[in-house]
Order: C-alpha cells, then sequence, then structure tokens
C-alpha cells in the first residue's frame, strides 16, 4: 500500500512539470497577450507607459526565461502574482475554492446516490418499464445542455415556486451563524448540485446498470443464490461490490476535474466558483492563473489516482495479490 | 441660492420628470424620498477583474469603483457641469489656467480630510500619466493655492467644456493622495478595497459572487445617500438576470441586463421599467472599419459603396431586436451638443454600390469584383451576426468575404496590433466631448500601433488633423461646436471608419427604485440620490 502511494507521489513531479510547461506554450502560441488585453482594456497608448507595464507584467523578457522563472517560483511554492486580479494568484484561487469544491463534492454526491440507486435498479429489473423509465432519464440527462436544465429548473422553482433562490451561494448581508451559514448554503446549493449531478448521474446510471448486468451472469451469484441468500443480499453485498469496480475508476475521473468546476452551471447559478475565474483568465490570457488552477488540479489528479488504487485494494482484494 | 439646495432643486425635478413618465401625471411630482433599505444591483457583463482599476479598466470597475470614488463634478442627464467635489471651476482669461474651489468638510472613508494636495496628487501622479493621458497633454502645473483651491496652468488654451468634461469623465476619477503616493498606484492592492470620498464604503468583496456597499455615514452631504446598503451582484448568464427579476432577487440592471427579448415581458406587467437615458456620455457604437493600408480602400469609392451596401436598419432591427438605430455620420445621435443630419448620409441601396464599384475600376470578372479579410471582433454576441450579415451583404454585390470571428484577445491583436484586416467591425463608447475619444480614430496621433481603441485604419488627412488641432484649443463655445460639425462631415464623406448602427443600452429596474437615471453616465453614477419607494 505505501508502495502505491509512494509511487503516484513520484508522478506528481512530472506531472506538475509537463503541465505547467505544455499549457505555457499553448497560451503562448494563442494569438494575442494578457498584455494586449489588459492595455487595451486600459486604453493605455503612452508608449513609456506601455513600456512601464510590460516591464511589470514581465513580459519584456525573453519567453524561455519567463518560463524558467515560472518553474522556479511553483518549486518554491509561489504561484505568483495575477496582475489582473491585482492580487497573488494563490489567494484569488484559494478564495473561490471552496464555493467550488463545496458545489462539485455535493454534485458528485447526488450523482452517486442517484445515478448507482438507478443502475441497480435497472439491472435488477432489467428489461421492464423501470428500466426503460431509467435508461430513458439517463438518456435525457446526459443529452439534455446542463444550462438549458439549469434556467429550466430556475424558472420553476426559483420564480414560479419561490422554494430556492435563483442563485449565488449565500443570503447576502445575513449573519445566522454557523449552523445557519451552514443551512444557508446548503439552500443555495440544492438547484445547482442537482442541476450538474443529475448530468454525471446519468453516466453513473449507465455503467452502474451494465457492471451489475455482467457480475449477475457470473457463477459466484449463482452459488450464493444456491446456497439460499436473501435476493436483496445477494444483489447488495455479492453483486454490488463486484460491480462498483467501474464506478470506482469514473469516480477518480471526475475527482481529478472538480478544481476545473463547471462554467456554465457556475454562470447560470451565478456560484462563486473557480470554473468562470479559469474561464476569463484564458480568454484574457492570464496564464499565471491559468497555470496555478492547472497546477493545483494536477496535484488533486495525482492525489485522486492514488486514492482510487487504494480504493481499489479495499474493494477487490485479489488486486493487492497481482 | 446655496449650492445644496440648487442640486437638491435639480434631483427632485429630475425624479419627478421620471416619475410623471413612468405613472402618469396623476403621480406626485413632490414625493419626498425615502431613506433606508437596500438595492440589488447588477449590470449587463461580468465580474471587475478589480474594485477599482486605476487606469481604467473597462465598464466593469467603472461601474463598482463610482460607488465609493467621486469626480470634481459630472454631467447630468441634460448636460450640464453639477458640483460634486468642486464647488467652482472657473477659467481664467486666456483660458490658460483654471481656479478649481474644492468642496468644505470632505473626508475620506477612513477619516483623513480630503484637502487641495489630494487633488495636486491626482492631477499630477494620476490623472496626467496614467487615467487621462493625452487629454491633459497641454498640463503644465498643478499647485495648492490653499487647502481648499487648486491652480491649473496650461500651456495652450483649454476649452471649458473639454476639460470639465475630462474631470467628470471616466478618467477624473479622485484617490487619496495618503494611501496612494509613493506606491504603485496600478498595483496598489487597496484597489481591490477602494478608498473615496463617495456616498458608499466598501463593506466586503465576496470574488465570484457580489460586492457589498454601505452607507458613508460620514458623507459630505448629511442628507445622503438614501439608501442603507448596496449590494452589486454578478450574474455570466442573462437569462438568470431575467430570473432574478421575476423572483423579486433583483432590483436594477444597468447596460443591458437581460436578454432583449426578455424586455418587453418583463416591462408589460407594470413591474419593471425599461430606461435608455443616461448613457450619452457613454455612447455605444458598432463601427465599420476599412483598412487604408490596402489598396482598394484607399479609394473613397470603394468605402462608400461598401456602407452604400449594408442594410443598418436591418441590423437594427433583427440583430438588435430594435434596440439600436443607423448611424448619422460619425458622432452618436445621443450626443446632443455636436451631432448634426447635415452630413453624407449611406441609405441602403446595393444597385448604387455596385454601380461605384464598377466606376472605382472594380467591376465583376468572374463571378467577382476582389476578394476581402472581414474581422468582426467576438466580444459582443451581436457582433457575430453582424459579421455573418456583412458576409452576406457583400457577396450580394459579389465580393467575396472572408469572415472570421475571432475571440477577444485575438481580435485585440488583428485589428489594433497587427493591422492584419481588410474590413473590421468593432465597438467604441464615446463622451459627449469629442477629443480625444472620437477624434483619435480618424486623426493621424491616433495610429499607435499595438494601442487598442484607436486609429487603427491607418486614415491620414491634414486637413482633418487641422480641424481636431483647431477644436482643441477653441475656447469659443459656439465656434467649438461648429468645428464639431466641420469634422464630422468630412469624417463621413470620407468614411475610413463610421458607426453603422448606435447602440440604446437599457436599464431595467422595478418601478419602486426612484431617481436612478440622473447623470449622463449611468455606470458610473454614485447613486447616492437612489431611493426605494417601500
Amino acid at each position: 500500500m505505501r508502495r502505491i502511494v509512494l509511487r503516484r507521489l513520484a508522478q506528481i513531479i512530472p506531472l506538475v512539470l509537463a503541465v505547467i510547461v505544455l499549457n505555457f506554450v499553448l497560451i503562448h502560441l494563442a494569438p494575442g497577450s494578457l498584455f494586449d488585453v489588459m492595455t487595451s482594456e486600459q486604453q493605455i497608448t503612452d508608449p513609456a507607459m506601455l513600456d512601464q507595464l510590460r516591464h511589470t507584467y514581465g513580459v519584456d523578457q525573453p519567453t524561455g526565461v519567463q518560463l524558467a522563472k515560472y518553474i522556479w517560483s511553483v518549486m518554491r511554492l509561489d504561484l505568483g502574482f495575477s496582475y489582473r486580479q491585482n492580487a497573488p494568484v494563490l489567494d484569488v484561487i484559494m478564495d473561490q475554492l471552496p464555493a467550488t469544491l463545496i458545489l462539485m463534492l455535493a454534485a458528485i454526491a447526488v450523482a452517486l446516490v442517484i445515478g448507482m440507486t438507478a443502475g441497480v435498479l435497472a439491472s435488477v429489473r432489467v428489461n421492464t418499464i423501470w428500466d426503460n423509465l431509467i435508461s430513458l432519464a439517463a438518456v435525457f440527462f446526459f443529452a439534455a445542455p446542463s444550462f438549458w436544465l439549469g434556467i429550466m429548473m430556475v424558472v420553476l422553482f426559483s420564480v414560479k415556486l419561490g422554494w430556492f433562490p435563483v442563485g449565488g451561494m449565500r443570503t447576502i448581508g445575513v449573519n445566522n451563524g454557523v449552523i445557519g451559514d451552514a443551512l444557508d448554503v446548503m439552500h443555495h446549493l440544492v438547484l445547482p448540485a442537482t442541476a450538474l449531478g443529475l448530468f454525471y448521474a446519468a453516466t453513473y446510471a449507465r455503467v452502474m446498470r451494465a457492471s451489475m448486468l455482467e457480475v449477475f451472469r457470473l457463477d459466484f451469484v449463482r452459488t450464493a443464490r444456491a446456497k439460499g441468500l436473501s435476493r436483496a443480499r445477494v444483489v447488495l453485498v455479492h453483486v454490488m461490490r463486484n460491480a462498483l469496480l467501474p464506478i470506482v475508476t469514473l469516480l477518480g475521473l471526475q475527482l481529478g476535474t472538480i478544481l476545473g468546476g463547471s462554467v456554465v452551471i457556475e454562470s447560470v447559478f451565478s456560484w462563486p466558483g473557480i470554473g468562470s475565474l479559469l474561464f476569463d483568465s484564458v480568454m484574457s490570457r492570464n496564464f499565471p492563473m491559468v497555470l496555478g488552477v492547472l497546477v493545483l488540479g494536477s496535484l488533486l489528479v495525482a492525489v485522486a489516482n492514488a486514492a482510487v488504487d487504494l480504493a481499489y485494494l479495499r474493494l477487490d482484494p485479489r488486486i493487492r495479490a497481482r | 441660492m446655496s449650492r445644496f439646495s440648487r442640486r437638491d432643486f435639480l434631483m427632485t425635478t429630475a425624479g419627478a420628470a421620471l416619475a410623471s413618465r413612468l405613472s402618469g401625471p396623476a403621480f406626485a411630482a413632490t414625493e419626498a424620498p425615502k431613506r433606508g433599505g437596500t438595492l440589488l444591483a447588477t449590470w449587463g457583463g461580468f465580474e471587475p477583474q478589480s474594485l477599482f482599476v486605476p487606469p481604467g479598466g473597462g465598464s466593469s470597475p467603472y461601474f463598482t469603483s463610482t460607488k465609493v470614488i467621486e469626480r470634481l463634478v459630472r454631467l447630468t442627464v441634460d448636460l450640464k457641469f453639477e458640483p460634486v467635489l468642486a464647488v467652482d471651476i472657473k477659467p481664467a482669461e486666456d483660458f490658460r489656467s483654471y481656479l478649481i474651489k474644492l468642496r468644505e468638510g470632505v473626508t475620506w472613508h477612513d477619516g483623513q480630510p480630503f484637502t487641495a494636495d489630494d487633488v495636486v496628487f491626482n492631477v499630477l501622479e494620476y490623472w496626467k500619466p496614467i487615467s487621462a493621458g493625452v487629454s491633459l497633454d497641454a498640463l503644465d502645473s498643478a499647485e495648492a493655492v490653499d487647502p481648499l483651491t487648486v491652480l491649473l496652468k496650461f500651456k495652450a488654451p483649454v476649452p471649458e467644456f473639454f476639460l470639465k468634461s475630462v474631470l467628470a469623465g471616466k478618467s477624473g476619477l479622485v484617490i487619496p493622495k495618503h494611501i496612494y503616493a509613493g506606491s504603485n498606484i496600478i498595483t496598489n492592492p487597496i484597489n481591490n478595497t477602494p478608498i473615496g470620498t463617495g456616498p458608499f464604503k466598501v463593506k466586503e468583496w465576496v470574488r465570484g459572487s457580489h460586492v457589498e456597499y454601505l452607507r458613508n455615514e460620514k458623507y459630505w452631504n448629511p442628507s445622503l445617500p438614501y439608501l442603507d446598503r448596496l449590494v452589486i451582484r454578478w450574474w455570466q448568464d442573462p437569462a438568470s438576470r431575467s430570473a432574478a427579476f421575476e423572483a423579486n432577487q433583483l432590483d436594477i440592471g444597468v447596460f443591458n441586463p437581460v436578454p432583449m427579448p426578455d424586455v418587453p415581458r418583463l416591462t408589460s406587467g407594470g413591474k419593471f421599467i425599461a430606461e435608455t437615458k443616461g448613457y450619452s456620455n457613454s455612447a455605444w457604437i458598432t463601427t465599420i472599419e476599412f483598412n487604408q493600408r490596402r489598396d482598394i480602400f484607399k479609394k473613397r469609392e470603394v468605402r462608400q459603396a461598401l456602407m452604400q451596401a449594408i442594410d443598418r436598419q436591418f441590423i437594427s432591427d433583427t440583430i438588435f431586436f430594435g434596440r439600436a438605430h443607423p448611424s448619422i455620420g460619425a458622432i452618436p445621435s445621443s450626443n446632443a451638443i455636436f451631432f448634426t443630419k447635415d452630413v453624407q448620409d449611406y441609405p441602403f441601396d446595393p444597385k448604387k454600390a455596385a454601380k461605384m464599384l464598377d466606376g472605382a475600376g472594380y467591376p465583376v470578372k468572374s463571378g467577382s469584383r476582389f476578394g476581402l479579410n472581414l474581422v468582426s471582433a467576438g466580444w459582443f454576441e451581436e457582433n457575430v451576426k453582424i459579421g455573418q450579415y456583412l458576409k452576406q451583404a457583400f457577396e450580394d454585390i459579389d465580393i467575396t468575404v472572408d469572415l472570421a470571428v475571432p475571440d477577444r484577445a485575438t481580435s485585440l491583436k488583428r485589428i489594433y496590433s497587427d493591422y492584419d484586416y481588410d474590413v473590421a467591425v468593432s465597438n467604441n463608447s464615446g463622451s459627449i466631448e469629442l477629443i480625444p475619444s472620437t477624434t483619435q480614430y480618424y486623426t493621424t496621433d491616433g495610429i499607435v500601433k499595438g494601442a487598442a481603441f484607436r486609429n487603427a485604419t491607418g486614415y491620414s488627412n491634414p486637413k482633418l488633423d487641422e480641424i481636431v488641432a483647431k477644436m482643441a484649443v477653441e475656447t469659443d463655445e459656439p465656434k467649438r461646436i461648429a468645428l464639431g460639425k466641420d469634422f464630422d462631415r468630412l469624417v463621413a464623406l470620407e468614411a475610413p471608419l463610421l458607426p453603422m448602427v448606435d447602440l440604446e443600452p437599457v436599464t431595467i429596474a422595478r418601478s419602486d427604485v426612484r431617481n436612478h437615471s440622473t447623470t449622463a453616465d449611468f455606470m458610473g453614477e454614485s447613486w447616492a440620490e437612489l431611493w426605494l419607494d417601500r
């Protein structure tokens, strides 16, 4: 087990380096630069001022030097300074990180619960009306654009019924103490987490159903039934546990992406997450910010991968033997 | 009459005019403003990169900073200058110096007094080098005569309207010397929680969500602001803003907050109003630019022919859902001072356009007259559609069009840095004063490679430069306006770059939000006089 963790952690350094170099090159290949965007927004035309800003932003140096400087500062755990936000990159990310984590974790939880339940149900009642309905719902939620789903939910639940707020993460200017605040955030979280969760749930339901059906055909399931175990015990303990591996794989992949947030859901629900920050940063070619998010993201991918490996061990002891 | 009461009088009449238009003449014009309440506001764009961006930074930081930071004067919707931090601005006989009298008893949000030293610091360290740029080129010196008087000296005569426009404009925000002195103004961390003299203080900025302001209890006008609290929130999605209005979670949205087709639906019930006032000092236009570095577009007939091939009424009605109208000349029709109809116009006439191109030496040869690269700047959604429409319109007169609608950064680079286009579609927002915001698109000194929203066509005409140069020093107001109209007539005829349509931005507000459109630049209004009838 320790070997797995160490092996995964050892992958982080080349991974982060590759992420930095690749994205640095990509963003410099894209036409336009942060300097162009900033100076045009600020309507600066004075050549002396332009030179001064070029120096301030560090873009007067050759690209190679800029890259080397960036890598050196990341090695010292410094993600740099974003002139666009006029604040250190890490501070800006940390400001928006909690909101992103809450939204994405809640959405994934919704997806897991709904998706797995639906998948199990569909596989148990395979080829019945239940199975068909669940498959239909899965296709629908997978195909429906999440911004459309989000707006429809807002129109129904916020505008018509008035059950939930239209957007945001907190009721502004109300102080209810810690518990009240948590409830308030949860109240705001329901719609975005559901809108995003239903999209992911569709995948989980399909994967769970297929994987369950495959395990159902295996010999040990027949044995379990022959032993006279109850149907519920066979399904939950014997089939489901073995069917979980693909779900865990999927979950691991998804955990790796949560730092990116969801630009669409965040903009529909005005959720203060990282997705919109990343979008603005790409559009304004604000590479310290883009790289900052990606570097943290790649760390998260490495950690999530290690966690998934550990979960495999726990779910299927045979893996250890190999 | 003291200055206070004159100001209050103007305020009430403006409010009354607004109220009577909204609710009919039965509505009491003498309604007393009510104190208190929280205003939930938004605008039709994104969160700013920083609450205050000293060199400008676009509409979003301008919107958030002007609730906190004030200017010396302001321009009302009926285009009169009113005192804010300055009670009087008086030119000398020769217009080479101005004496500015400041308001007494003004303090910064941190309790420090506001004095002439602050203004001198702003003029020399902030406005001239950073925000106002060429507008203050003629400035020679600024000195504090006494704690409440500043003397500005210029190398050349400076027209009064011009100077006051600079002071009332986007570049005239007054920032505290004791906080900024000795630091780099652009990167000072205070810009994320700005301090000013304004009616609202920043309480908290939750990035990605909202900024909350509280009433400045020590505001220099003790009866203002009427609101207790102001919250500016950002939705990136216009449809969500409509939903927020309908769910009573939004009171006012400036600069096209909701999708255009939603405007009639929201306003039909009487719960919301759509207001188009307050955008004249920041009048948005969509322009077409012809790159003068291409031989084809050096010919005036070609530029004029292409202008005539465009059905601008169609663009207004279909692409902007009627929230725009065809431009006349180079100056937006909302500019009550300089606008004139007496200019070369380009009504839609593709047959005449085709004939003009034939005459200019570009007949149809094997199906095409010539090919052109059309770059439509993709920062507004409408520009995508305008680009597609122009491609069709030009192809109708047998011009081959290669259309590109690049994203913001790429558009800036192609149009303003690399001049990599034949015909471009762009936007700008000009102030009432033509120099420099409008003239710099045409004058030779407006050509600054790499500087956006300037003369990117390379057009250079000594006659035009002369008119603008005269206008810059003409202190007689009627003569100056006549020069402005000469300028308009010349560029409309030459058409190196012309507005196709004037946009008509709209503010959506709940009908119980009062007194909200009183200045000529609504994005920059402090909202001190805004009140809620609840």
